[in-house]
């Protein structure tokens, strides 16, 4: 029994810290909806050198499809079958003149599916995550990505 | 600090959760191959707590503990009367059912004018809400910190009681630990059960760090990787897991040399520290020694 009292005590306190660690962003949580969201279409394409691909990526606003410029966008990447085991340093995707386009080039460490992680920062701070299958030679997005 | 820095910082506090949940069961003496399902179950329920219930995120994080602790039990009763590799059989038995169950499972609900929500092998987006409620990273990264420094504190009392004893007692030889009067059963089901629920809080800050997650990303890769962590980093103490975590996420993400031999140089790593140190790098000796040099030597007699 005092095991399990003992149990319970831990389980308390551990619930009582989460509880203060939490109240200032628990208590926004009613204003969740009306932000605006991104949407992003990627395309990539490799590149002479191995493992390596060009990204074009193009950000809309989620609600009225207008393009999304004006953001700082880098891009990282995630293999979601070893997820947090092989993480790709982000890299900056610059402008491209089409507003809401944006381009980045890759350095993968091998080829399969990865989540790419599009954080955006500036006027609108947003994480849109894309899944694209990277192959020698060709690189597929995967439709809702 | 480096966005990369706080993401690899992420990385190594989230992974630690799941990896202190497979050595909770390795100081029982078993063997988990399956600590992963808890912790998708953690993530996916959290996710759906803030993204498309609206709770706020302490409520969901206590929600995924609760939800992945009492999965844990439910498992934990009919398979901890299992042994050895049994026992690990069956949990990598119910993970894969667990992860084959997200493939199949959709839920999703019109939000600001986007359909969000999991959607079976698609995976589940738009879990914005350190996005949406204005969590800097760095503020997120603390959360992981502070959570995970609370639970450590939770794991150094349970060594110092009778319940920690109790739990390594059961580890060495449970039939002894019977014979001395322990209710085996009943404390490895407890051990299941806060374990699971370690794993679900882990799976609750991945979700809402990665803001997606899909049923690939709970495959059997991540629960290996648990279970070795605890092996390399040792069993002496709490710490040995985290040890372990910094060992792969932090040293050989370091260096970049290793890339994509990555998983062959940590395999090689964990087979080696089990011929060299089968129990770990910080093993009960080690802790052993290392606590004496804390420890004052007692007054000189008369």
């Amino acid at each position: 029994m005092t095991a399990l009292r003992l149990a319970g005590a831990l389980a308390a306190a551990a619930a009582c810290l989460s509880a203060g660690a939490f109240a200032q962003v628990g208590a926004q949580a009613p204003q969740a909806q009306v932000k605006m969201r991104a949407k992003a279409d990627v395309a990539c394409r490799p590149t002479s050198t191995a493992l390596h691909y060009d990204c074009t990526i193009r950000l809309t606003n989620a609600r009225t499809g207008e393009p999304l410029g004006g953001v700082t966008l880098t891009v990282g990447a995630d293999m979601p079958s070893m997820p947090m085991m092989h993480s790709v340093r982000p890299v900056a995707a610059p402008p491209e003149p089409e507003s809401g386009s944006y381009r980045a080039r890759l350095a993968l460490e091998m080829h399969g599916d990865w989540a790419l992680q599009l954080n955006l920062s500036g006027p609108l701070r947003d994480r849109v995550v894309a899944i694209v299958r990277f192959e020698p030679g060709r690189a597929e997005s995967r439709p809702g990505g | 600090m480096d966005d990369y820095l706080v993401g690899v910082l992420s990385n190594i506090g989230i992974v630690s959760f799941i990896a202190l949940s497979a050595w909770l069961l390795l100081l029982t003496g078993e063997i988990s191959f399956g600590q992963q399902a808890f912790f998708a179950i953690g993530a996916y329920a959290a996710g759906i707590a803030t993204a498309l219930w609206g709770w706020p995120l302490g409520a969901a994080l206590g929600w995924s503990a609760a939800i992945a602790g009492g999965a844990a039990v439910l498992v934990g009763v009919p398979t901890l009367r299992l042994h050895g590799l049994y026992f690990a059989i069956a949990t990598l038995g119910f993970a894969e059912m667990v992860r084959l169950l997200f493939e199949q499972f959709h839920y999703r609900v019109m939000i600001d004018g986007e359909l969000v929500g999991p959607n079976g092998s698609d995976g589940f987006r738009g879990i914005r809400y350190i996005f949406e409620n204005d969590v800097g990273s760095l503020q997120f990264l603390a959360l992981i910190y502070l959570l995970l420094a609370a639970a450590l504190a939770g794991f150094m009392l349970l060594e110092r009681s009778r319940l920690g004893v109790a739990f390594r007692m059961i580890g060495e030889d449970d039939t002894l630990a019977a014979l001395n009067g322990l209710a085996v059963a009943r404390l490895k089901i407890l051990a299941a059960g806060l374990a699971g629920a370690l794993a679900g809080l882990g799976g609750g800050l991945y979700a809402h760090l990665t803001t997606y997650v899909e049923p690939r990303v709970f495959d059997v890769m991540l629960g290996v990787h648990s279970l070795a962590y605890g092996l390399i980093g040792g069993l002496g103490t709490a710490l040995g897991p985290l040890l372990g975590v910094v060992i792969d996420i932090g040293l050989l993400e370091s260096v970049r040399a290793f890339a994509g031999y990555r998983m062959i140089v940590f395999g090689g790593l964990v087979a080696v520290l089990l011929i060299v140190r089968p129990r770990g790098l910080l093993d009960e000796a080690l802790v052993h020694r290392i606590g004496r040099l804390f420890v004052r030597a007692p007054p000189a007699g008369p």
